[in-house]
Order: C-alpha cells, then structure tokens, then sequence
C-alpha cells in the first residue's frame, strides 16, 4: 500500500514541476475547441436543436484524459532511461503493485486535469449538468483515465526507446480521438469504422461522458449510444487486462541483457 | 542455509549462446566486505543482477540473507541494498523527496524513514541541500545520495556496482571513507564490483572472474603471495593474462 501511495505521490510531484506539460494539457482541449468547433460547427450548423460546441464537450474531455495518460506513460519510457524504474524494481515490490501505482497515478492526474477543465469548459459550453450527471460523468473520466492509464503502461512497458514510443504515440492518438465518437456519433460510422470504434477503450469513455453530459440530445441520437454497464464494464476490462499483460513486461527491465556482452559473441 | 550472507551454488546465467556466468560457487560471511574483480563483460553485473533477483538464474541457486533468489525474492529485496553504475535518482526531484519516495517502496512508516533521512543527510552533509532537485547536484553528491537510498531501510547486505565510476579522487576518496564509516557502524555485508584493483585492497576478501569464470579467490595478500607478484593488478594479470586497466577501457 504504501509503496503505491509512493509511486503515485511521485508523478503528481513531477506533474507538477512541469509547467509546460501543466499548460499545454488544460489548454489543449481549448484549442480544439476554437477551432475544430468553428469548423466542424459551420458544416454541423442549423441541422439540429445541439450546438456543436457543447457536442464535442465530452469528446474534449475524453481528449485530456487521453493525453494526460499518454504523457504518464511517457514517465515509464523516461524512468527507464533516467535508470529510476531500475531502484523500483529491487524494491520489495510486486511487479503487479509497481503496474498498479503507476497506473493510479496516470488516473489520479488524469482526473485532475479533466475535472479542471470541465470546470471551464462546461459553463462555457453551456452545459450544467445536475449533480447525478456530474457523478457519472466524474466515474467516467476516473475509469477512462485509468483504462488508459493502464493501456498507456503496457505500451510503455513494451517500447523499449524514447522515440519509439513517441512515434508509436503519434500515430495512434489521432485514430482513437477520431474513432472514439468525440467528434460525431460513432453510430454514422460504417460497419468497419464502428468495429474499431470499438476496439478503442476511449470510445467507451466518450460514451460515458455523452451519457452523462448529452442526456438531454439523447432522443435526437447525440447522446450516448451504449448501455451505461457495458462502457463500465468495457474501461474496467480494458484497464484489467492491460495491467495483467504489463506487470511481466516491466520486470525484464531490470538486469543486464545480452547487449552487455558485445565483445564475447 | 548457513549464515553466510551471501550464498551461491551453481550459480549460472546464459543470454542466448553466451555464458555471461558459468557456475558460480561463492559465499560471503556477515559483515565482510567482498571485493568482485574483473574486465567489463566478465560476468560481475551479471552476478550482482541475479543476487538482486533482477535476473533469473539459468542454472543453480543463490541466497541472500539466508532468503532464496529464485524462491523469496521479495525477501531477499527486503534485505539488500544496491547501489547501481548509473545513479538511479528522479532528477527532478529533490533529495529529500527522493529518500522519501525510497522509503515508501521499502514500506517504511515516515516515523522511521523520517529520522533516518535526517540522520544520513546530516552524516553525509547533505544536510543543506536537502530541498534542491537532484539535477543541480555534483556528481560526488549524487553518489552520496545513491547510496543513501541504497542503506536507508538498513539492508543486511549492500551491493555496490562500480560505485566510484566516473567519480574524481576527491569525491571517490570521500566515498570510500563514508563505506568505511558504514561497516564501522553496523556489521552491514558489503559487496563490491569494481575495475579499479586499488579500491579492492581494503577488502577482506577478494574474487577475481573472467569470461563468466572464478579464476581467483582469497584475501588480497594470499592473492598476491600465492602469484608472486607486488599488487592486485598483478594478480589479475597473471590470472586472467590481460589487464585489468586496458580491459575496463572498453
């Protein structure tokens, strides 16, 4: 227990000495808002009683858990180049305890900065939600920015270089944003489209925050398009099963490999 | 097992074809402090790396504190201290949120961890940086506080890897007095890997493996009369048939 009190107490120490990570994550969704809203608005305008703006509102915040897991994960990939995964891994700790931490920790800070967010966003928006639909909604950014957390970990613990898994990052960001129902409702998607769609464990989270925060746009097809215990059920099972598989892949760290031993091939 | 602090029997690991260490037949009495000699790839880190149960072992067994590497490793992390090449420190943290951090992995209750960091700190006069990020410290602090977080849940046993690596006289001079003051203070096991044969001279006993193989074993004098030769460095020579210095140059 306390080690994963340790483990979590750390990231938010680091997240916090980080301005620029602090900055870029909270305006981010603002940005979008701006200008993906004007776009996207413009061609939306006129065609039913939602706003864009207030549409796109839980995809954005599905957006700020997604970065905010994305970039803990990037501690993984830095605390094994900085040598720091190393000291944890001769602590009498669990594999499994170690995974969990660190993955608390991606949800603890994703959750902070979605909550700030959604504390300008929605007013902004003009949505006021009632204190039931901010409970669901709050549930849902806490288990989204933990199944992402944990799928965030296994990626980190699979890719082995920096680069990598910027690269890896860079190229999967976008097609989970796109086919996670943040922008328009994955149920216009073709049959293929909306299989991946839900591959996607952020899909469920925006589904969750549609429920919550688009009751009202439910009946016009805005709302959220699965059951409530399924996209539970679903950010639960993807966070399960990504910490299962990145608990082992974070042990092979630890040694010496092969690589030390060029000159006795 | 015995009470030797430190056990191996058979010991061995394979990466793929290469034998990074053979068999290993090793034990290390409480309280002693073992020097690990050998070139770079002979297999030290390799050996520390199983005694630590970051590796598992592709042959025989080892134990650590009278605990089995393969069977409690839990317990066996528990009682060890390792202090790696690299420092293992969160840069951007400071000292004393590092030992903090530390002392939490090692289930220690902050009525402990919290005198116990302020003892290590005053003793290494540290003291006085204790809130800046590490980042901003000398190389010869970073060590100081490397090894801090490698005693400070009281280890029975400290490896050291290459400690004074990339260390100047000064702070690897002040190092070594900070060990000595240690093994004063408690009967804490120390195990050493280095390729400077000079730091090796203190210890009590001395191992010297080459290509994954124990060539020589025995308190440096016995080492240095049983060869014939003047020094450490000789030993090693004459065991292994290369330098120790150009070796370690790779």
């Amino acid at each position: 227990m306390r080690a994963i009190y340790g483990i979590v107490v750390r990231e938010a120490l680091r997240f916090l000495r980080q301005r620029g990570r602090l900055v870029s994550s909270l305006a981010r969704p603002f940005v979008w808002l701006l200008f993906a809203g004007a776009g996207f608005g413009a061609v939306f305008a006129g065609r039913d009683t939602i706003a864009y703006r207030a549409y796109m509102a839980p995809g954005l915040l599905g957006m700020v858990v997604m970065f905010g897991a994305l970039l803990a994960a990037l501690s993984t990939v830095t605390d094994r180049d900085a040598g720091v995964l190393r000291m944890v891994l001769v602590a009498p700790v669990r594999r499994s305890t170690i995974a969990l931490g660190k993955a608390l920790g991606a949800t603890l800070l994703g959750t902070v900065q979605a909550v700030a967010v959604a504390a300008i966003l929605l007013p902004a928006v003009g949505l006021w939600p009632r204190p039931a639909a901010l409970l669901l909604g709050f549930t849902s950014i806490v288990l989204s920015s933990l199944a992402l957390g944990a799928l965030g970990l296994l990626l980190a613990a699979s890719i082995r270089s920096l680069e990598n898994f910027a690269g890896v990052m860079n190229f999967a960001v976008f097609p989970m944003l796109f086919l996670s129902g943040a922008l328009y409702p994955i149920g216009h998607l073709g049959r293929l489209f909306r299989a991946l769609a839900y591959g996607n464990p952020l899909a469920y989270g925006v589904d969750l925050l549609k429920h919550a925060l688009l009751a009202a746009w439910a009946g016009a097809g805005y709302g959220g398009e699965l059951p409530v215990p399924l996209d539970i059920a679903a950010l639960l099972g993807f966070a399960a099963v990504a910490l299962a598989a990145a608990a082992p892949l974070l042990a092979r760290e630890g040694g010496v490999t092969r690589t030390a031993f060029r000159e006795r091939v | 097992m015995t009470g030797a602090a430190i056990a191996a029997s058979g010991l061995g690991k394979d990466f793929g074809p290469i034998r990074a260490l053979d068999r290993l037949d090793l034990e290390v009495g409480a309280g002693e402090f073992f020097g690990f000699l050998g070139p770079n790839g002979a297999g030290k880190t390799t050996t520390l790396h199983l005694l630590a149960t970051l590796l598992t072992p592709t042959r025989g067994r080892a134990w650590v504190a009278g605990h089995d590497i393969a069977r409690a490793s839990l317990e066996v992390r528990r009682n060890l201290g390792l202090v790696f090449q690299e420092t293992t420190l969160d840069r951007d943290l400071t000292i004393e949120e590092n030992l903090r951090f530390a002392a939490r992995l090692w289930d220690l209750p902050r009525r402990r961890a919290e005198p116990r960091i302020d003892h290590l700190l005053g003793q290494w006069e540290l003291g006085g940086r204790r809130r800046d990020p590490v980042r901003t410290l000398s190389g010869g602090m970073r060590r100081r506080v490397d090894i801090a977080r490698g005693i400070l849940h009281e280890p029975r046993v400290l490896f050291l890897d290459e400690p004074t690596a990339g260390l100047d006289p000064r702070a690897r001079r002040a190092l070594w007095d900070m060990i000595r003051a240690l093994r004063q203070a408690s009967r804490l096991t120390v195990f050493l890997t280095t390729h400077y044969v000079e730091e090796a001279e203190p210890c009590d006993r001395v191992a010297v493996l080459d290509q994954g193989r124990l060539v020589a074993l025995g308190s440096p004098d016995e080492l240095k009369r049983a060869a014939g030769v003047a020094s450490l460095e000789d030993v090693f020579l004459a065991r292994t048939g290369h330098a120790l210095a150009a070796a370690s140059a790779a």
